[in-house]
């Protein structure tokens, strides 16, 4: 058999499920998005063509602006956070002769363990506004006197979100960050520290420029991963109060899932959600990926 | 390098102590909400640690709705699929299982060809996998329950297996063709000059040799289809088809809402992938950063 036989023979389990779940569904999603398509059409099975229909009312919808706008929001704050708490955190863990941070470092990746949808009901009772473990917490060290209404309060309920899926994706962002500290050559610290440099310059001078492309990746990635949360916004606050957390997907979901099933133009909105990501997905394979030696 | 003086080395401790309050809280959080009953969480909506402790949400759960314990004797509504706990198990563990297999096994064949043979089609298999980590789930799933609706196949574990197989593979093939890659081709090689097919060269000298990158890949599939709730949710609506993640989704917005139950199937469900990363920790570290960066 020849070496090309051979590659093509290997890789046609692959080839056939790349096809059947990914290349096709995305062809048909497009497809049904430029389609008349509910409960009634779906029984029938004819769809009618609509043309860009779906896509302009998606675009005249003020619920989708505000999913696509709370959708960025959380992203800008999820994201600058777990950076910042992951160079935080990997500096933290770094420090071998500190016996607590060792303690730290073995319980890092605790938070990759949960399931999403778990770590979404486990905050629905932390931030219960009766019966919840955060304000039973803080009514013992006497910091509040009374409830506060943490995932309930239109204001604050996208950041109440936040904080959880920070909590359960930051595990990835440390230890790239902490794979990446460990590549930093030592001498250059040494050197730093013959010629007089405090801890902060080390850290502004090496420590960070030295994480510059590991940081790239974590942006880019955590970016795309942020634009599709769902699972917290399910457990949490279905899209609550009024509509201060519908984001991009759970519009998506809503749209298609519940009456009156639009399957049409939530494929039409998962599409302009996948457009969003195309473009992180395309900086990521542009600049980023295969530049970085860990 | 920072830790030298006296004050630097309290200030890392202090550090260290939020970093782990933050990490432990929620879990801490469940499990004393788990060991309680409603009664005691809403006795006194201030205390932190209960008056007393009792194992019936856990009795409960395990026992299928039938033994209700002290703590349920006169509930007259409990949540319907809390009693569908052990098919709901039983289906998590068949999906993850089957997913992790195959994953490995497609992924395996594509990785190595991709890491060894350099045709501008493997290349772009690569790159194509690189872009398909990208497509959110729910672009997906939207048409493939039209389809499989279509097909009569919605309600089957088959559907959902193969979906999380094909929605994983590329993700799967990112962690393991670096790995090939650094795998000697002189190995096989020497093997197919001593007779070896190139299929029994691969199979019989590169694959024991891959053995931690696929421990490594393998634990990571394992944990996310086990976490995967999209999927399952909108293929399978019938309580005998449902995986973990499902039964739990289903008790958010149920008309009374049992904390003590949702937390003890909540530390239920999270157990055995908590068992997998405090003992396979070194591989998942591993896993992750070769997915993330290397190709």
């Amino acid at each position: 058999m020849s070496a090309g036989t051979f590659a093509f023979v290997m890789n046609v389990p692959t080839l056939i499920c790349l096809a059947l779940v990914l290349a096709y569904p995305v062809v048909y999603a497009g497809y049904l998005s430029v389609h008349r398509v509910g409960l009634g059409q779906l029984r029938s099975g004819n769809f009618a063509f609509n043309g860009w229909d779906n896509y302009s009312r998606l675009l005249e919808d003020p619920l989708f602006w505000t999913a696509v706008k709370n959708t960025l929001l959380f992203t800008v704050v999820t994201v600058t956070s777990e950076i910042v708490l992951a160079v935080a955190i990997a500096l933290l863990i770094n420090q071998t002769s500190v016996w607590t941070s060792r303690v730290t470092r073995f319980l890092i990746l605790l938070p990759y363990a949960i399931p999403p949808i778990a770590n979404g009901l486990i905050w629905t009772f932390l931030y219960s506004f009766q019966f919840g473990f955060l304000n039973r917490i803080l009514f013992s060290l006497g910091v509040i006197s009374d409830p506060v209404n943490w995932a309930g309060n239109p204001d604050t309920a996208l950041y109440a979100v936040a904080v959880p899926y920070i909590w359960r994706t930051l595990p990835f962002a440390i230890i790239l960050v902490h794979a990446a500290l460990q590549g930093i050559p030592r001498e250059l610290y040494e050197q730093a520290a013959i010629d007089g440099a405090n801890a902060w310059h080390r850290f502004t001078r090496i420590t960070l420029p030295m994480l510059r492309q590991i940081i790239a990746i974590i942006l880019v990635l955590r970016t795309a991963f942020a634009f599709t949360v769902f699972e917290e916004i399910l457990a949490i606050t279905q899209g609550g109060p009024g509509d201060a957390t519908w984001v991009a997907a759970w519009y998506s979901y809503k749209i298609t899932f519940a009456p009156p099933n639009n399957f049409g133009m939530g494929a039409a909105s998962s599409y302009v959600l996948a457009a969003m990501i195309g473009v992180m997905a395309w900086v990521y394979m542009r600049f980023v990926f295969r530049r970085v030696t860990l | 390098m920072f830790a030298t003086t006296r004050s630097a080395r309290f200030l890392l401790h202090l550090a260290n102590l939020l970093a782990i309050v933050f990490i432990l809280l929620p879990v801490v959080a469940t499990a004393i909400g788990a060991l309680q009953s409603e009664k005691s969480l809403q006795a006194d909506t201030r205390r932190v640690l209960p008056a007393e402790y009792t194992l019936d949400n856990f009795a409960l759960i395990l026992s299928g709705g039938a033994q209700k314990g002290r703590i349920f004797e006169q509930a007259t509504y409990l949540p319907e699929n809390i009693k569908h706990f052990y098919a709901a198990f039983s289906n998590s563990v068949i999906v993850s299982l089957s997913v992790t297999f195959l994953t490995l096994l497609f992924g395996s064949l594509s990785a190595y060809t991709i890491a060894r043979q350099r045709f501008r089609w493997t290349l772009f298999l690569m790159q194509a996998n690189i872009a398909a980590r990208f497509v959110p789930v729910i672009t997906l799933m939207i048409p493939l329950y039209v389809v499989m609706r279509s097909i009569g196949q919605l309600n089957s574990l088959g559907g959902v297996i193969i979906a999380e197989t094909g929605f994983l593979l590329p993700y799967a093939i990112l962690i393991l063709a670096p790995y090939f890659d650094t795998i000697p081709g002189e190995l096989e090689e020497a093997a197919r000059i001593d007779g070896c097919t190139r299929f029994g060269a691969f199979f019989h000298i590169v694959l024991p040799l891959a053995t931690p990158a696929l421990a490594a890949c393998g634990v990571i599939v394992f944990i996310v289809s086990w976490h995967e709730l999209l999927i399952p949710l909108i293929l399978n609506a019938r309580p005998d088809f449902m995986t973990l993640p499902v039964v739990i989704a289903s008790l958010v917005g149920d008309v009374h809402v049992f904390f003590n139950l949702m937390m003890a199937i909540c530390l239920l469900a999270l157990a055995p992938t908590v068992v997998l990363v405090i003992l396979l920790q070194k591989y998942i570290v591993e896993g992750l950063a070769a997915g993330a960066v290397k190709g």
